[in-house]
């Protein structure tokens, strides 16, 4: 009876193995090795093309000789148990934006076996230039607007780590220069001043009207000779009467700024932290000795009351000194889809889709000061009770306030160190100009070029 | 009774039986899998070495034009990008071949990338990147061993028909065994006549290069009626390119059996330049001819659409002796690819060399690496890739270390 017992367990391994083996088919170890084809095509279509030669000749006429040129040197590169199989299709794109891809032409020398793999390169015709010209800020309504970008040798920057407010300035230039009209460094206080009394212009052009000034010094601003302490218009830019224990604020100048700024109708451009939070000129003798607390000299403090005075100017109030915190931390934000996925690309602009969000403004000063902000650039955070921010949905990351006059401030709420690209993105979603660009799935100015490969004779 | 405990021993015996047997199906089922797994590894590991070789130029970038220290491993060409190499990068790498030390005795020894002594510049291995080196910036020292051949796409041979009544040269080209009928060649030959105290070099064409077709058989004759001297001494150098593929072939011919009394040797780096010292081969080769050799180096180089262009060095011409106590010096610069040509006159007879700088200019092969003799598993991958223009083939083998 046992041995009954035991040809059944027999019989059941046995069904067990034939089963195993059936289903569970084990490649063979020297199957584990396989040129990668893809890559091999990769590196055979971009050798070809290093000089040109291939786009070139998927241009020609399929009569010509250079399309047997091809093939012979497809065939003369590639190892002899490698068969290949090239396909050109032609690029076009509809009014709708949709791109179709037509086969226009093949060249191959065998059968592609079962193990195949391919790769692609858009080819541009050579006789095709892409262009690419952004249309200039203000051109559209025979407006020019003249870039200031604040470039001063002789102050200092804050909440600018890793940069000086003069390679900013740099960035700055590159990335905005194509979309203005005009550009102007303003390389000194001195220069400042010309431009707040309305003389520094670009040549041809007539006032400082409708400028964007670009202040690269982040929480600072350079303020020239004239507006400090003992200066020709220093009541304009002091007050003696206000924070008496450090000797008088400087929180007037920026009620001047303000007012300038809708006088003009400027865009003023703070690129990092909390606006108009402390004024900088490393000459001046009432400023140079004077640091902000964190060692850097040549720089004085107005606080919170700085961003308020310059409002009040904006919306042509009378200066009053207000020490009501305006910007708060907000923590994580992240750009808003619209930004990201369409004016970042439009623009060829990418910076961090995330960033902290240290110095969020308010909502508030739309009422108080008569403001319309822009398209924002950043989500704005829900309210989170396990945060110890307070009402995150009430503040604004990064955005343009325009008053509803005239003037605006581009405020960018996010903390050191700065992105000097998101400034560029907010300016640009701001003033919005169009770039004309070469269609690239234009009929006859790009085809896509397939690479197969096939190995024969196994591995 | 008796038959019971027969029975189960019998069946007992036949289970443990059909268990064994099942247990070492399972083990070969396993060990198939556990063998293609670890095989599998080897095979993306060559590809991370060849992806990294190629599409990488290492750190410094530019550290095949300096002798500073290589902190990261790579041969991709920065000025070009993509799949191509830097031809500088190649020249300092310690391919384990053929060593010279100069001067004699003096413990600094010198590495060719190719195996032949005279067929490129050498290189002081001191300032080599060597195969240990190497596989630890790519992090698989210890655990994986891996070599690198890098060798032109195309066959561009050259050889001498005829110089009655004037020389004639036949240049075939192929690429993976086929005749590359149709091909462009472009070409130049540097002809090395007898002068007092030096030989002078004129160059057939003048520029630009001299151009040919190769025919349906896979080759052509190309004739200088104009070198008609009965044992002529020259150097060819031959590009060659059809639909996107290009090659370069060069042959030299010497009235001195011994073709190597004067050897460029690398003298360091500097300003953007490369100090070179012309050395007498006696110092190498022993032994060899004492004899001293008035020389003439020119150093042309390669631009584009693979014209040569003559650039003026130091110490062009002078006297190669056997001492090293005085060596003569010369520089080219670091960063243009192109090949030094010296002729010179030695025992009253006439020699040249031509040797590239940047592995391009001539087409030099390279190999580097360990030898994976005796492994049981070698993965290889392949890549094509441009060197200054010419097109190579990239291959990498990669094989498990230790069990």
């Amino acid at each position: 009876m046992r041995t009954v017992e035991v040809f059944f367990v027999i019989i059941i391994l046995l069904g067990a193995f034939a089963i195993t083996t059936q289903f569970a088919v084990l490649p063979s170890p020297s199957q584990a090795f396989g040129t990668n084809l893809r890559e091999l095509s990769q590196s055979t279509l971009e050798t070809l093309d290093a000089q040109g030669t291939l786009s070139q000749t998927v241009f020609k006429d399929y009569n010509d000789d250079a399309w047997g040129d091809l093939q012979k040197a497809l065939s003369a590169s590639l190892p002899p148990n490698i068969v290949y199989n090239l396909n050109v299709y032609n690029l076009s794109t509809n009014l709708d934006g949709v791109a179709t891809y037509h086969l226009e032409h093949s060249i191959f020398d065998a059968n592609l076996g079962a193990d195949s793999d391919a790769s692609s390169l858009l080819v541009t015709s050579p006789d095709v230039t892409f262009t690419q010209d952004p249309q200039k800020v203000g051109e559209s309504t025979d407006n020019p607007i003249t870039l200031y970008i604040l470039n001063c040798s002789d102050a200092n920057g804050w909440w600018i780590t890793g940069y000086t407010g003069q390679s900013l300035a740099a960035d700055v230039y590159n990335l905005l220069s194509p979309y203005f009209t005009n550009t102007m460094l303003v390389n000194s206080t001195y220069e400042l001043g010309l431009l707040l009394n309305g003389t520094l212009l670009p040549d041809g052009v007539e006032s400082v009207n409708n400028a964007v000034v670009v202040n690269t010094f982040g929480e600072a601003v350079p303020i020239p000779d004239d507006y400090c302490e003992d200066g020709l218009n220093e009541t304009e830019g002091f007050d003696p009467t206000h924070d008496i224990e450090n000797g008088g604020t400087y929180a007037k100048y920026f009620h001047t700024l303000g007012s300038l700024t809708r006088e003009h109708n400027w865009t003023w451009v703070s690129i990092v932290g909390y606006p108009f939070y402390y004024v900088t000129n490393t000459n001046n003798p009432h400023i140079s000795s004077s640091q902000n607390g964190y060692g850097i000299y040549g720089m004085d403090d107005v606080r919170q009351v700085g961003i308020n005075a310059f409002l009040q100017g904006l919306d042509d109030a009378h200066y009053s000194y207000d020490e009501t915190g305006t910007a708060t931390e907000v923590g994580v934000v992240n750009l808003t889809p619209y930004v990201r996925d369409d004016r970042c690309n439009y623009y060829g602009i990418y910076p961090a889709p995330y960033q902290t969000s240290s110095r969020a403004i308010t909502e508030d000063i739309l009422d108080d000061y008569d403001l319309i902000a822009n398209q924002e650039l950043f989500v704005r955070p829900n309210d989170n009770p396990v945060t110890l921010y307070i009402d995150e949905s009430d503040y604004i990351p990064v955005t343009t306030y325009r008053h509803t006059e005239r003037g605006a401030l581009t405020a960018i709420g996010l903390t050191r160190i700065p992105d000097i690209r998101v400034t560029a993105l907010a300016l640009l979603v701001y003033y919005n100009p169009t770039i004309y660009k070469t269609v690239f799935g234009a009929s006859g100015t790009s085809v896509l070029v397939t690479l197969q490969l096939g190995q024969q004779g196994g591995t | 009774m008796a038959g019971a405990t027969i029975d189960h021993m019998i069946s007992l015996t036949i289970l443990i039986a059909a268990l064994l047997v099942a247990m070492m199906t399972y083990n070969g089922l396993f060990a198939t899998a556990i063998d293609y797994d670890r095989n599998r590894q080897v095979a993306n590991k060559a590809i991370d070495i060849i992806n990294t070789i190629c599409l990488s130029p290492g750190n410094p970038t530019d550290w095949g034009e300096i002798n500073g220290i290589v902190s990261c491993f790579g041969l991709q060409d920065p000025r070009v990008g993509g799949y191509s190499l830097s031809p500088y990068s190649i020249m300092r790498l310690n391919t384990g071949s053929q060593l010279v030390e100069y001067p004699k005795d003096s413990g600094v020894f010198y590495n060719n990338i190719s195996t032949n002594c005279g067929d490129a510049i050498l290189t002081p291995i001191g300032d080599c990147v060597n195969y240990t080196t190497a596989a630890e910036l790519l992090g698989v020292n210890g655990t994986y061993g891996f070599g690198v051949d890098i060798t032109p796409t195309l066959n561009v041979n050259v050889s001498q028909v005829t110089t009655n009544p004037h020389l004639t040269l036949n240049v075939a080209v192929s690429g993976s065994g086929l005749p590359l009928s149709g091909a462009t060649l472009r070409y130049y030959l540097f002809h090395m006549e007898s002068g007092s105290p030096y030989p002078y070099i004129t160059t057939h064409p003048p520029n630009p290069p001299g151009v040919a077709e190769i025919g349906s058989s896979g080759s052509v004759d190309i004739e200088f009626s104009d070198v008609t001297s009965g044992d002529p001494v020259y150097a060819f150098v031959v590009y060659a390119s059809l639909g996107g593929v290009n090659g370069v072939g060069y042959h030299a011919n010497n009235t001195i059996a011994d073709d190597t009394f004067v050897v460029p040797l690398i003298d360091g780096y500097e300003d953007g330049y490369l100090n070179l010292i012309f050395a007498h081969s006696w110092e190498f080769l022993h032994p060899g001819d004492e004899a001293t050799a008035n020389y003439n180096a020119s150093f042309y180089t390669l631009a584009s659409d693979f014209q040569l262009q003559r650039c003026v060095i130091p110490n062009s011409v002078g006297l190669v002796n056997s001492t090293a106590e005085s060596p003569i010096t010369t520089q080219i610069p670091a960063s243009e690819t192109g090949i030094l040509i010296v002729s010179y006159n030695a025992s009253d007879d006439l020699g040249s060399i031509i040797v590239p700088w940047g592995v391009g200019a001539l087409g030099v092969s390279a190999s580097f690496g360990g030898d994976p003799t005796g492994y049981d598993f070698v993965a290889t991958e392949l890549r094509q890739v441009t060197i200054d223009g010419i097109s190579y083939h990239v291959k990498v083998s990669a094989w498990k270390l230790g069990s």
